[in-house]
């Protein structure tokens, strides 16, 4: 029931704001701008349906993780910087419920940004035979990808009690996160791209979003990357939990 | 040494006409976005069975000031065929179903490769011309790309106008 | 008794904080602790109530061990800190009813303007916390701190920051609770005016440990309270 009580304060603080909403307007132009683009500029609009499903799915998954990352840095060493943590550990809950609670309004900003994209997606995918197990896929994978993030910087936000610092260490993180981005094909066939791929749970999801949908292929192909992001999940939360029981003021 | 030359002569005139190659249709107008095939017809000739042919398609762009080969990576993912065996006297009929990536004016081979011969064959150009169309709302995508952004504007100033409150 | 501290430690890194504390707090005192800066007084109230953890030693709150009952503990007191910050975005009336909630009180909107009321504060219920001025701010924070009703209160200078009606209003406040409600005060301050005027019992802590303490009254029989705290301290840096 506390946690529920930081949950809301930490929602009514961050996401139905005037500056929350921006966020969300910007989203929702960027993924206008994104799905026209991709549906009448001549040599986009005559990618294959799937590849441009497939690119939006992309795109949502990595604001989710970005706003999770951005959400966690404030999370505890911002109050601390505020001097409203204090108040906090004064009342009688649990450090463990005043994570969960922060986590809560960070899975529902996740979800506001799923939502928002949902429209998009079906625009973008009609008639695409993978629409709706890929729309799946994203609900979970975006899912986990969001605790497994935000969690981690969480627990840095507990242990450097800097936001600035913890920011500065997500932004690296997420870079890394996202490097399969930005190597080509041929990049990601070395010995490098591939320890990369096999140990970055953003990849897993994304390699995992384009066998689903592009090549359709069954869970069964995505089982181990599927294991191994789950993996990430309970090293995150476990992360987390050290972090905040240590945490002192 | 004339012996060699009339055995070489004769060498390449058989091969070039041991196997024959088409393309067809021979024009083409259609609409980007669109999908077509081209059929490739490859005839064998002579009285002895031809194998391990290989014939793909190729694609230039003629379009005035933009004439360049084209890369058919997006167009088709089928670009080369490889026949075991065609018959004395057979034919064989290969299909290159493509999508059609951008407008322009075009031309159409089909290439014929014999490892035991020296010359490549091709058939004759197909001529294509490919027309862009202006799609405006395609997959209805403009009440979305306009009307979300909209819808969460107005959720937006909603949130400002409840917060707003008295302040000293 | 409410508070009893036996041989308290606490340790950041080389340096010691607290070193061998002992003291204790009976019900109904408005207890002043007092010492000059860098002391140990913040971090004696901030393991008193259960934020940090100490290296050694035992704290009994009303019974309660604070470093195994540390959520017990929490229920039963609460604090003003020193550096206390708001969540400016909320009204007070959303506040005060953000921590009632998380101390388990029903709270209606008549508790919170009889709340507010207390501190001068009624009428601001529906104001942003960051168009209040640092001194009501700082009444707001106190309230905060009466939320659950507690048995104890620690208040980690209470009166900073407010002009001389403001301080006697805290004043009177903490007396009506002492007296009317049984709450017993736990009071650091470096204003000896405060203390004079509020406690009833003392203690003086220099480099981690208490180096005098007893009745006031008793004390003053010695000179005055500020000869006590500069000879106790020797130093005496305020």
């Amino acid at each position: 029931m506390k946690t529920a009580y930081i949950m809301q304060k930490e929602i009514r603080e961050s996401i139905l704001t005037p500056k929350g909403f921006l966020w969300y307007i910007i989203t929702s132009m960027i993924l206008s701008a994104l799905s026209y683009l991709f549906l009448t500029n001549s040599e986009l609009s005559l990618l294959d349906q799937g590849q441009m499903l497939y690119r939006i799915m992309n795109f949502i998954t990595a604001l989710g993780v970005l706003m999770g990352l951005v959400f966690g840095a404030d999370a505890f060493a911002g109050e601390i910087e505020r001097g409203t943590l204090e108040a906090l550990f004064l009342s009688p809950v649990d450090k463990g419920e005043i994570a969960l609670g922060k986590l809560g309004a960070v899975l529902t900003n996740w979800g506001i940004i799923f939502a928002i994209s949902l429209p998009y997606l079906f625009v973008v995918g009609k008639g695409e035979q993978n629409l709706l197990i890929g729309i799946a896929y994203l609900a979970i994978l975006g899912t986990f990808l969001a605790i497994i993030f935000s969690a981690f910087s969480m627990g840095l936000s507990a242990r450097i009690k800097s936001m600035k610092n913890s920011l500065i260490i997500s932004f690296f993180v997420f870079l890394l996160a996202g490097a399969p981005i930005f190597l080509s094909a041929a990049q990601r066939r070395t010995w490098f791209g591939r320890i990369l791929d096999f140990i970055n749970p953003f990849a897993g999801a994304i390699n995992t979003f384009d066998n689903v949908v592009i090549d359709s292929q069954g869970f069964s192909y995505q089982a181990g990357r599927v294991a191994i992001i789950c993996g990430y999940l309970l090293l995150s939360l476990w992360f987390l939990k050290r972090s905040v029981s240590r945490l002192e003021m | 040494m004339i012996f060699l030359t009339i055995i070489a002569y004769y060498t390449s005139a058989s091969a070039a006409s041991r196997i024959a190659a088409s393309i067809n249709p021979p024009f083409i107008q259609a609409n980007m976005g669109d999908k077509i095939t081209y059929v490739g017809t490859i005839t064998n000739n002579s009285d002895r069975a031809v194998n391990n042919i290989i014939a793909y398609i190729s694609l230039a762009n003629v379009t005035p000031g933009k004439e360049a080969p084209l890369d058919l990576e997006d167009w088709s993912a089928n670009k080369a065929i490889k026949v075991d065996t065609i018959l004395p006297r057979g034919t064989y009929e290969g299909q290159w179903p493509m999508r059609l990536i951008d407008s322009g004016s075009y031309v159409a081979y089909i290439t014929v490769v014999d490892k035991n011969d020296n010359t490549p064959l091709s058939s004759d150009m197909s001529h294509l011309e490919i027309k862009r169309i202006l799609r405006l709302n395609p997959n209805n995508v403009l009440p979305v790309a306009i009307g979300e952004p909209v819808a969460l504007g107005m959720a937006f100033m909603f949130v400002a106008f409840r917060r707003r409150k008295w302040v000293k | 008794m409410i508070i009893s501290v036996e041989n308290l430690v606490k340790k950041y890194g080389d340096y010691t904080a607290l070193d061998g504390l002992n003291f204790t707090v009976e019900h109904g005192d408005i207890f002043g602790f007092l010492g000059p800066n860098g002391a140990g007084k913040t971090t004696t109230i901030r393991i008193l109530t259960a934020i940090i953890k100490a290296d050694s030693g035992n704290v009994l709150i009303e019974g309660h061990n604070v470093f195994k009952e540390p959520l017990e503990v929490k229920k039963i007191t609460n604090a003003f800190p020193e550096s206390n910050g708001y969540y400016e975005w909320m009204t007070a009336r959303e506040y005060l009813g953000f921590f009632a909630n998380l101390y388990g009180e029903k709270t209606s909107k008549q508790d919170i303007y009889e709340l507010l009321e207390v501190v001068g504060l009624h009428g601001k219920e529906e104001h942003l916390i960051r168009s209040f001025s640092r001194g009501m701010k700082q009444r707001l924070g106190i309230v905060r701190a009466l939320v659950n009703k507690p048995k104890l209160l620690f208040l980690d200078e209470p009166t900073n920051g407010l002009d001389p009606k403001g301080r006697r209003d805290i004043h009177d406040l903490l007396i009506n609770l002492n007296r009317k409600h049984g709450t017993t005060i736990f009071l650091s301050t470096h204003l000896l005016d405060d203390v004079e005027r509020l406690c009833n019992r003392i203690a003086i802590i220099n480099y981690g440990k208490i180096v005098r303490a007893g009745e006031l009254d008793r004390m003053k029989g010695k000179g005055t309270i500020e000869d006590i705290f500069f000879l106790s301290t020797k130093e005496g840096t305020l």
